[in-house]
C-alpha cells in the first residue's frame, strides 16, 4: 500500500498533540510544590509524599484497581462461555440474546447507572425489611442486613463488562472452523478437551482483546459506578469528585501521574516483546524447516503470563484479606464529610488510640448527602452537614441524640455556637467549624474595593463574576442585596432575587456557576468576583496575594458545620467517641491549620495564633485571624441559614433548575 | 454437540434478566409513579419544561460525533497504512489517555481554556488576539473559551474520540487487502479505491464508533457542569440532579432517563438499518 504524505502524518501527530497535552500538564503540576492547579511554585516532590499517607485516596485507588481486577476477571470467564453458549444457539434465540447484550452498551451510562441503583434499593429495602422480620421470629438463623457497597459496585462492572468479552469473542468463534471441534471429538477428545485444546487457541486473541477492554472500562468508569457503590466504599473517580466542594488535591495528580506511567511501562514492555518474537518469527520463516508453524511459547511469554497470574492472584487474595478483616474488625465507625477538610493524620491518631477503624468517606454538598441519605445507599454513622440541612433532618427525624456524657470535650465548645437555631437544645450536634460567607475579589482587576452584593450583579464586570453553583448561596445574594431576609418564606421576595439573577445571567454578568473550580479561577486572575467560603478564601491567598475578602455592608450568611450521628447508625458508641476526638481542643488546632475554617472549641480558637507562631515560627497576620474567626461585630451582621418549608425548597429547585437551563 | 454447549450461555442469562433487563423494568415503573407509587402520568408532562435542555443535550452531541467522525476517520485510515510497529504503538497511545482519570482529564482542560489559560496566552505570545483587534476594531484581552457550548463539544471530542478512532480502525485493518488490489487492477485510481471499495466495507466501524461516541455525548454530565460552567445544562445534570443532587425527584429522573433512552435506540435503530446488521460492531 502507499505510504502517507508528511500531510497526513502531521493530522495524526496533532491528534496525539490534542489527546496529551492534559495529560502532560497533570503530570507537570503534579510536581508543584504549591497546591494550586493553575499557579506554578516550584518543583517539588512533597506530593508524592503525602500521597502514600492520604488513606482516603490510596483506598480509592485500591477499590478501584480490584473492582476491575475481579470484574475483568468474572466478566471474562463468564463472557467467554456466554459466547460459545450463544454461538451454539439457534439463530432466533441468539439474535434475541444478543440484543439484550448490547442494552449496557447502547444505553447511556447514566441510565445503566440509575437504572441499577433502583433495581438495588427496592431489592434492598424489601429485603432488610424481611430480615428484621425474620430476625425477630427466631433466633436460630440471623438474616444479614443489606446495604450498597463494594458488592453492588462489583456487580454493576461485571455486568457492563461482559458484553464487551462477548463482542470480542463472538467473531473469533465464526471464524473458528466448525469442523475442529467434531474432528477433534471423533478422535476422542471429551468435550473439556476439546474445548483446551481447540477452541481456546483459536478464541484467545479474542479473549485477551475482551478482558482488556473490559479492563480499560473499569477503570475508566465513574457514572456508573457513582450510582451503584453507595457510600461505604468509593473509587477515584468518585473521591475526586466528592473533592468538588474544595480543591481537588494535587495528591490525585500524583496518584494518576503513577498509574498512567505504570501502565505505560507495561505496555511499552509488552510491545517491545511482542516485536521481538514477530521478528524471530519472520527471521525462522524464512528457513523451510520442517512443522516450521509451531511454535513452542516463548520463555518470557510464559513468564509474563506467571508473573500476570500471580499480581491477579496475590491481588485477589489481598481483597479478601482486607474485606475479611474490616468485616471482622470488632469496632467500626463510618464517618462522611466534605471532601478535604479533615487533617487526614487525625484519623490515623484516633485509630492508634482507640483500636477503632475509621471508615471516611465524602461528599461535594448538603444535597447531595441528603439523597445519598434518602435514597437508602448510605450507610454512615457521622455525617456532618451544615446548619440548614441539620434542621432538616432532625425535622425528618433522621438524626439520633447524643449522650454528651460520652462526649465530654462538648463542653470546651464555645457558648456562642451551642443552642443555635438549628438545635435549639442541643440534643443532636457537636459543631465542628463555622465562618461566613462574603465576595472574594482580585483588586488588580476591579477599579474600586468592593463592599456591596451590587458586584454579583453589575454588568460593569460582565463576564468578570463568578457565581457559587449552590442555589441557597446564589439565591442567598440575590436576598441580601434586595435587602430581604435569607430565611424568607415570602415566594415574592424570592422570586425576585431570582429574577435578579437571570437578568444578570442574560446580561452575560457571569462568566459560569462553580464550586471547587473557583479555586483555579481566582488564583489563575481568570475572573474578578465570586462568593465564597472565608476559609477557602485564605487558601486561594496563598496562590494569589492579590485577593481580597469582604463580608458585604448588607450583611451576609454565617454557617455551622456540625457533627451528628444519624438515627440508624450502626455503631452508635463508637460515633460518640469520634466525635468527643475530634471535638478536642488539639484536634481543633490541627484542622483549623489544615483546612483554614474556624473551630468552635474556645481554646483552640484562643491559642491558634501561639500555635500558628510555634509551627511556621512566624506571627499570624491580625488581619487573616479576623477573616478565619470573623469578630462579634461582623457576626452580628450574618444570619444562620434556616430549614425552609417543604414548598419553598421546591420553589428553590425548580428556580435553580430555570436557572441553570 | 452443537446444542450441548448452549447451556454455557444459562447462567449469563439469567444474569442478563436480573441485572440488565430487571433494571430497566424498574426505570419504567419509577417512571409512571408517584412518589407515594400510585400510576401517574405527570412525570412525562412535565419534562416538557426541559425541551430546551433535550435540545441542546442532542445538538451538542450531534456536533461532537460529527467532529469525532471527521477527524477520526482519516486518522485511522492513515493509520491503517502506516508500518506495524507505527500502528501498535499508535494503537496504545490512542487506549492509554483513559487510563487517567477521565474527571481528572477534564479537568486540566479549564486551566488550558481558561481566559488566562495556556491557550490564551499562547495566542497572545503570536500576537493572533492583538491581529484580530485590530481586524475586527475590537479591544479583547483574551477569546472567551470556558463556559461556551463549545467548550462543552471539544470535552466531548476530547474524551470519547478513542471510541470512534478504536472501531473504524479495528476494521480498516481487516480488510482483505486482495479487494483494493483486484480494483486497482481493474484500473480504479485511489480515490475511487477509497470511494467504492475500502469506505463501503468500513461502513461498520463507523456506525459502531458513532454509536459509542453520540450516547455517551448526549448524556454526559460532569464535562457540561466543568467545561460549561453551569451554564450549558444537558440531560445528564437533569438525571444526576433529580437522584443524587438538589432536586431528589426520582420519578422525574427516571421518566427522564425512559425518554432519552427511547430517543436514544430509535435513533440507533434507524442508523443501523443502512449497516449491516449482525454485531459487526467490534470495538478492538
Amino acid at each position: 500500500m502507499k505510504k502517507n504524505s508528511t500531510l497526513n502524518r502531521l493530522l495524526v501527530v496533532l491528534v496525539f498533540l490534542f489527546l496529551y497535552t492534559p495529560i502532560l500538564l497533570l503530570i507537570v503540576f503534579s510536581f508543584n510544590a504549591g497546591d494550586s492547579s493553575i499557579v506554578w511554585k516550584g518543583f517539588s516532590l512533597d506530593w508524592y509524599g503525602k500521597l502514600f499517607n492520604n488513606r482516603l485516596i490510596m483506598q480509592s485507588v485500591y477499590t478501584t484497581l480490584l473492582v476491575s481486577f475481579l470484574a475483568t476477571a468474572i466478566a471474562t470467564l463468564a463472557g467467554t462461555f456466554a459466547a460459545i453458549g450463544f454461538y451454539a444457539m439457534r439463530r432466533r434465540t441468539r439474535n434475541l440474546l444478543n440484543t439484550v447484550n448490547n442494552i449496557p452498551m447502547m444505553n447511556a451510562d447514566i441510565v445503566t447507572g440509575v437504572a441499577m441503583c433502583l433495581l438495588f434499593v427496592a431489592f434492598f429495602n424489601y429485603w432488610n425489611d424481611f430480615a428484621a422480620w425474620f430476625n425477630t421470629m427466631q433466633r436460630f438463623v440471623e438474616l444479614p442486613m443489606l446495604y450498597m457497597g463494594f458488592g453492588t459496585l462489583l456487580i454493576a462492572h461485571i455486568t457492563f463488562n461482559i458484553p464487551y468479552v462477548i463482542l470480542s469473542v463472538s467473531p473469533k468463534l465464526r471464524q473458528m472452523d466448525k469442523n475442529l471441534v467434531d474432528a477433534a471429538m471423533d478422535l476422542g477428545c471429551t468435550w473439556m478437551q476439546a474445548f483446551w485444546k481447540v477452541i481456546l487457541p483459536e478464541i484467545k486473541p479474542g479473549i485477551v482483546s475482551g478482558a482488556l477492554t473490559a479492563f480499560t472500562m473499569s477503570i475508566d468508569d465513574f457514572i456508573i459506578s457513582y450510582f451503584t457503590a453507595g457510600t461505604s466504599s468509593s473509587t477515584l473517580a468518585m473521591t475526586i469528585y466528592g473533592m468538588t466542594k474544595k480543591r481537588v488535591s494535587p495528591e490525585v495528580n500524583a496518584i494518576s501521574t503513577l498509574l498512567f506511567l505504570t501502565v505505560l511501562m507495561l505496555l511499552v514492555i509488552v510491545n517491545v516483546r511482542e516485536a521481538k518474537a514477530e521478528e524471530r518469527k519472520a527471521r525462522s520463516a524464512s528457513l523451510p524447516v520442517y512443522g516450521a508453524d509451531y511454535q513452542p511459547p516463548k520463555k518470557s511469554v510464559v513468564l509474563a503470563k506467571k508473573a500476570a497470574t500471580g499480581v491477579l492472584v496475590c491481588l485477589v487474595i489481598g481483597g479478601m484479606l482486607v474485606i475479611r478483616h474490616s468485616a471482622k474488625a470488632e469496632r467500626v465507625v463510618n464517618v462522611c464529610s466534605w471532601g478535604e477538610y479533615i487533617d487526614e493524620s487525625l484519623i490515623e491518631q484516633f485509630e492508634a488510640q482507640t483500636g477503632i477503624t475509621v471508615n471516611y468517606q465524602t461528599v461535594s454538598d448538603n444535597e447531595t448527602l441528603y439523597s445519598q441519605l434518602k435514597t437508602g445507599g448510605a450507610d454512615f454513622d457521622v455525617v456532618v452537614p451544615s446548619d440548614y440541612m441539620v434542621a432538616r433532618l432532625i425535622a425528618e427525624d433522621m438524626l439520633a441524640e447524643i449522650d454528651y456524657s460520652n462526649v465530654p470535650n462538648f463542653d470546651l465548645i464555645d457558648q456562642r455556637f451551642k443552642n443555635l437555631s438549628y438545635d435549639p437544645e442541643n440534643k443532636y450536634t457537636v459543631p465542628y467549624t463555622w465562618g461566613t460567607v462574603g465576595i472574594i475579589y482580585n483588586t488588580t482587576m476591579v477599579d474600586e474595593p468592593i463592599t456591596s452584593w451590587s458586584a454579583m450583579f453589575d454588568p460593569k464586570y460582565a463576564g468578570e463574576v463568578v457565581m457559587i453553583r449552590n442555589s441557597r448561596d446564589a439565591l442567598a445574594a440575590g436576598l441580601l442585596y434586595l435587602g430581604y431576609d435569607v430565611n424568607t418564606t415570602d415566594t415574592a421576595q424570592i422570586q425576585e432575587a431570582y429574577q435578579l439573577l437571570a437578568d444578570a445571567k442574560a446580561q452575560g454578568v457571569y462568566q459560569g456557576f462553580y464550586m471547587d473550580e473557583i479555586f483555579q479561577k481566582m488564583e489563575g486572575g481568570n475572573a474578578a468576583i465570586t462568593m465564597y467560603y472565608a476559609g477557602d478564601y485564605l487558601s486561594m491567598l496563598e496562590n494569589n496575594p492579590d485577593l481580597a475578602f469582604v463580608v458585604p455592608e448588607e450583611g451576609s450568611n454565617w454557617f455551622v458545620d456540625a457533627m451528628c450521628i444519624l438515627k440508624d447508625a450502626r455503631n452508635k458508641t463508637e460515633a460518640e467517641e469520634w466525635i468527643n476526638f475530634i471535638a478536642s481542643t488539639d484536634c481543633n488546632l490541627a484542622n483549623m491549620d489544615y483546612i483554614w475554617y474556624a473551630s468552635p472549641n474556645a481554646e483552640a480558637l484562643e491559642q491558634y495564633p501561639d500555635y500558628y507562631l510555634e509551627t511556621y515560627e512566624e506571627e499570624l497576620d491580625p488581619g487573616i485571624y479576623e477573616i478565619m474567626a470573623a469578630p462579634e461585630e461582623t457576626l452580628e451582621r450574618c444570619t444562620l441559614y434556616r430549614n425552609l418549608p417543604a414548598e419553598i425548597l421546591k420553589l428553590y429547585n425548580d428556580l435553580w433548575t430555570k436557572l441553570g437551563i | 454437540m452443537k446444542n450441548k454447549q448452549a447451556p454455557l450461555a444459562i447462567p449469563y442469562v439469567i444474569w442478563m434478566a436480573i441485572f440488565v433487563v430487571a433494571p430497566i423494568v424498574m426505570v419504567v415503573l419509577y417512571a409512571f409513579s408517584t412518589a407515594e407509587g400510585s400510576f401517574t402520568l405527570s412525570n412525562f408532562s412535565a419534562i416538557g419544561d426541559y425541551a430546551v435542555v433535550f435540545g441542546r443535550s442532542f445538538r451538542l452531541a450531534l456536533i461532537a460525533t460529527a467532529i469525532c467522525l471527521l477527524i477520526g476517520y482519516p486518522v485511522s485510515y492513515i493509520m491503517s497504512r502506516e508500518g506495524e510497529k507505527f500502528q501498535r504503538v499508535a494503537m496504545v497511545l490512542i487506549m492509554l489517555p483513559m487510563w487517567m482519570n477521565f474527571l481528572l482529564r477534564t479537568y486540566s482542560w479549564i486551566s488550558i481554556l481558561e481566559n488566562n489559560g495556556l491557550l490564551n496566552q499562547f495566542f497572545r505570545s503570536i500576537g493572533l488576539i492583538d491581529l484580530y483587534n485590530s481586524v475586527m476594531g475590537t479591544d479583547i484581552q483574551y477569546f472567551r473559551m470556558i463556559g461556551t457550548s463549545g467548550a462543552v463539544v471539544l470535552g466531548m471530542v476530547y474524551n470519547y474520540l478513542p471510541f470512534m478512532i478504536l472501531p473504524i480502525y479495528s476494521v480498516i485493518i481487516k480488510l482483505d487487502k486482495s479487494l483494493i488490489e483486484a480494483a486497482r487492477d481493474l484500473g480504479a485510481n485511489s480515490f475511487n479505491v477509497f470511494r467504492r471499495v475500502i469506505l463501503p466495507l468500513s461502513l461498520p466501524g463507523v456506525l459502531s464508533g458513532i454509536t459509542m461516541v453520540f450516547v455517551p455525548s448526549v448524556s454526559t454530565f460532569a464535562i457540561s457542569k466543568m467545561l460549561g460552567g453551569g451554564t450549558q445544562m444537558m440531560l445528564g445534570d437533569l438525571i444526576e440532579q433529580q437522584f443524587l443532587g438538589g432536586a431528589y425527584n426520582p420519578q422525574l429522573g427516571a421518566a427522564i432517563s425512559l425518554v432519552m433512552m427511547v430517543i436514544v435506540v430509535v435513533c440507533m435503530w434507524v442508523m443501523n438499518r443502512f449497516g449491516e446488521g449482525e454485531e459487526q460492531a467490534v470495538v478492538l
